[in-house]
């Protein structure tokens, strides 16, 4: 009995052991993207896919996260190559210090701060002052969540937020929010285009109308320390193609 | 800091332990009086679940039982007009179905732990089951009893996961003391939290000993 | 007026069989642990369910499975004292004895009052029953019984639960006590000892078979069955060969005895009591020994009692003996000391006290 537990054990490390021997380092080059969280899907079921295809000898990794953790790990000296922020308060940060190669930095994309409801909704709700009419809002919390914090932003333009926070359940993180309205627990909620595109529950009923919020720019840049900036380069060139930019409009982004 | 989690957490797990201390007692009876040992224990195991599992998946299962767009939620909304979702209402099922193993399974050792021969010898003496039961029963299981209405009190009180994903988190409304403590952790407000959290504390240690009080506290019976 | 009662009941590792009828009379039921006592008590109160049969009381059915008639254990008017007295813990003893009770509040303490007087219970009345002696419980749990008037008293195993030194005391007390109680007594005991003092008719269950109902006496005196021979206490038993109208042979002690009566073609065993041997004064000649059921003794061992030896020995003159040619010889300590013949032992095994067993 013993002894089994023992051979499990080794068969359990050697296992492990194997997982580590896939790294060795070939021929081709390799570049980590860092994304933000909410282009994973995006990223990693299009775009990397695409693009290895383009460029068979340019190994693409990529690791998400939300932007203000993956601005520490770069700072921190993390081995990343491209840096695709859902901010650019992230990226201006980096930029002003010296960790971007400046001129590197495209505004790639737009995100939308959109109305949702659920599908089968009874409640009219068409525009943002329409918002009323729900019995319960789904909005982040603008103390901790971006989208909460655009969300409130929005509504406070448009004199809606004093009575919407009456009603608003607050969502610690956009998916939380999403499912919220999806499930129609809630009846409107305000997220951005690209969560809404992610379900088909919800329905958009309306974009932040223009002027009442900022935007919400993803852009782009390479990591001065990348050791590969010409594939980094490539990469950058290839997200800025017309057939990557209906790429990201199919996931509810507004390509730039 | 607002006082509105605290008053809605109290509401909750005072409604809910109202439910779960009676529907608790009575499974406890009716399981233990089951005679075939096999359906007790699948019964038992159902019974305990909500116990075991991770809160957010009891919140999931309820939100299949309640969402607006499922056959029960949808019934109860369009033929009664009432939205469980997202309303106080939730927030005590929520609480009663976390806390429910507790105080069942409190009732249930507390009911087993008692002498059969008492019991008989009630019956031969000619007492009705109700009055065997409020005479010689319930007495006789109380500190077990007690004990795990306290517990599932103070589980009710706590319950987090499953009321975020069907009560919500409406400020006034559905916020209760854990939602709130998450909340304003999450937007970095520890000051806020730690006042939540010192008063949570409080009321889980009252509750403690409260507990220990029961359990300890010597029967004059027993003297 | 009486019981009868004839059940069987399925249950795990045996089942139970049990019938006999009584009409007045303490009746006992003796039997090993085990034996199925308990559970024929419990059938009766109607906290058990036979799977068929009946039990009749006073002429009211209890319980019928052809007229699928059982009446719930409320409806029986039967008074049980368990084994470890089941007094409710949490009441006093007026509380424990009133309890049953269904008079109004005045006529009840009145009736409690007078049952802790009659049960010797004065000074107790607001005592928990873990506060009171061994004897003191059980007085207030017969009293609890009898209060209620129940048509028939059943006690399982009264005095198990009592200190040794405490229980002939508590016997004779409890005997007195019963004296209150004008109905049908029931007494489940695996102790031969209080079934012989208490009850005048006895049901001897084996592995949950009632194999023999009848006076007390008459079934220690005689109990025909080998089974039944070892429950009421019969130390010495051995196989039997016959060997004529009036003579066995006992296989195991090596001995050919004749009897008093003809000997029934199927018996099996002969038993002997152990305090029916009859020691010899002499010697006897050796032809004489073999024809008068004379046994020369190899003594084994001889354990000392309070007031008697017990004496393990064996037929001196028996070559195959085996672990069962061990025989007990009780004797009183002074017959035993003064005995005249100091070498050799001869015990006689009078022939009326032969008990031929199947």
């Amino acid at each position: 009995m013993k002894k089994n537990i023992i051979m499990l054990m080794i068969i359990c490390l050697v296992f492990s052991l194997v997982g580590c021997g896939k790294n060795t380092p070939t021929d081709e080059s390799t570049i980590t993207i860092a994304a933000a969280a909410s282009l994973k899907n995006c990223v990693d079921d299009v775009l990397i896919p695409m693009f290895t295809e383009k460029y068979p000898d340019i190994q693409v990794k990529a690791t998400y996260d939300s932007s203000g953790k993956l601005q520490t790990q770069i700072e921190q000296g993390a081995d990343i190559d491209v840096f695709m922020s859902a901010s650019m308060k992230q990226m201006n940060e980096l930029a002003e210090k010296g960790f971007m190669i400046h001129d590197s930095i495209v505004e790639l994309l737009e995100n939308k701060i959109v109305l949702i409801v659920p599908v089968n909704n009874t409640k009219e709700i068409r525009e943002f002052k329409d918002i009323l009419k729900a019995d319960q809002i789904a909005i982040g919390d603008p103390a901790s969540v971006p989208a909460g914090q655009y969300a409130k932003e929005a509504l406070t333009n448009l004199n809606l937020w004093g009575q919407v926070i009456e009603k608003a359940s607050l969502g610690t993180n956009v998916t939380e929010v999403l499912n919220w309205v999806a499930e129609g627990s809630a009846d409107a909620g305000i997220v951005y285009s690209t969560d809404a595109a992610s379900t088909k529950k919800v329905k958009v009923v309306a974009e932040a109308p223009e002027g009442s919020v900022s935007k919400v720019i993803y852009p782009v840049g390479i990591v001065k320390t990348s050791k590969d900036e010409a594939s980094a380069k490539k990469f950058l060139d290839f997200l800025q193609t017309e057939e990557v930019k209906k790429v990201f409009e199919s996931y509810g982004f507004v390509a730039k | 800091m607002q006082m509105s989690p605290i008053i809605i957490s109290m509401k909750t797990a005072s409604a809910a332990i109202a439910f779960t201390f009676l529907l608790g007692i009575f499974v406890a009876r009716w399981v233990v009086n089951i005679k075939s040992e096999k359906a007790k224990m699948v019964l038992d195991g159902i019974l305990t679940l909500p116990l075991v599992l991770p809160p957010t998946v009891v919140g999931f299962l309820l939100l299949i039982i309640f969402g607006v767009n499922r056959p029960i939620g949808k019934f109860l909304l369009e033929f009664l007009g009432v939205k469980i979702v997202f309303s106080w209402p939730a927030t005590v099922i929520a609480a009663v179905v976390i806390s429910f193993p507790l105080m069942y399974r409190s009732a249930r050792g507390a009911f087993e732990q008692i002498d059969p021969d008492l019991v008989m010898a009630a019956k031969t003496l000619g007492m009705s089951e109700r009055k065997i039961f409020w005479r010689i029963t319930m007495p006789l299981a109380l500190p077990g009893v007690a004990g795990g209405g306290i517990l599932a009190f103070a589980r009710g009180l706590g319950e987090f996961g499953a009321t975020a994903m069907i009560a919500g988190n409406i400020a006034h409304e559905t916020r209760t003391l854990p939602l709130a403590i998450y909340t304003e952790v999450a937007a970095g407000n520890m000051e806020a939290a730690s006042y939540y959290v010192i008063i949570v504390m409080s009321i889980s240690f009252l509750v403690v000993a409260l507990t220990n009080y029961f359990s300890l506290k010597e029967r004059k019976y027993l003297k | 007026m009486g019981l009868l009662v004839e059940i069987k009941k399925k249950l795990k590792g045996f089942s139970l069989d049990v019938s006999f009828s009584i009409d007045g009379e303490y009746l006992g039921i003796l039997g090993p642990s085990g034996s199925g006592k308990s559970m024929t008590l419990k059938c009766i109160a109607g906290v058990e369910t036979p799977d068929e049969g009946r039990i009749v009381l006073n002429g009211k059915v209890l319980f019928d499975s052809e007229k699928k008639i059982n009446l719930i254990p409320q409806e029986r008017n039967i008074g049980y004292l368990f084994q470890n007295y089941a007094l409710f813990p949490h009441m006093t003893v007026e509380e424990n004895i009133g309890l049953g009770l269904k008079l109004p509040k005045i006529e009840k303490k009145r009736k409690v009052k007078e049952m802790i007087e009659s049960f010797r219970l004065q000074g107790l009345e607001s005592k928990y029953p873990n506060q009171l002696s061994g004897g003191q419980q059980q007085r207030v749990a017969l009293a609890r019984c009898i209060v209620y008037k129940p048509d028939i008293l059943m006690l399982d195993e009264p005095f198990s639960a009592l200190d040794s030194h405490l229980k002939d005391q508590l016997q004779m007390e409890i005997l007195a006590l019963l004296k209150l109680y004008e109905g049908e007594v029931l007494v489940v005991s695996h102790n031969r000892d209080e079934i012989y003092k208490f009850c005048k008719k006895l049901v001897v269950l084996d592995q949950g078979k009632s194999i023999l109902f009848g006076e007390t006496k008459d079934i220690f005196r005689q109990p025909r069955l080998h089974s039944a021979a070892r429950i009421v206490g019969c130390k010495n038993i051995s196989r039997c060969e016959i060997i004529s109208a009036y003579s066995v042979r006992a296989v195991d002690w090596g001995l050919i005895l004749n009897t008093e009566h003809p000997v029934p073609d199927r018996t099996k065993y002969l038993g002997i009591q152990a305090h029916d041997f009859h020691l010899l004064k002499t010697s006897p000649d050796a032809g004489i020994a073999r024809q008068n059921n004379v046994i020369k003794c190899q003594i084994e061992k001889i354990v000392e009692g309070e007031l008697e030896y017990n004496i393990y020995f064996r037929n001196k003159e028996f070559a195959d003996a085996n672990g069962n040619s061990v025989l007990l010889y009780k004797v009183r300590k002074e017959l035993w000391d003064n005995r005249q013949n100091k070498g050799d032992v001869y015990l006689r095994i009078p022939e009326k006290s032969i008990l031929l067993l199947e």
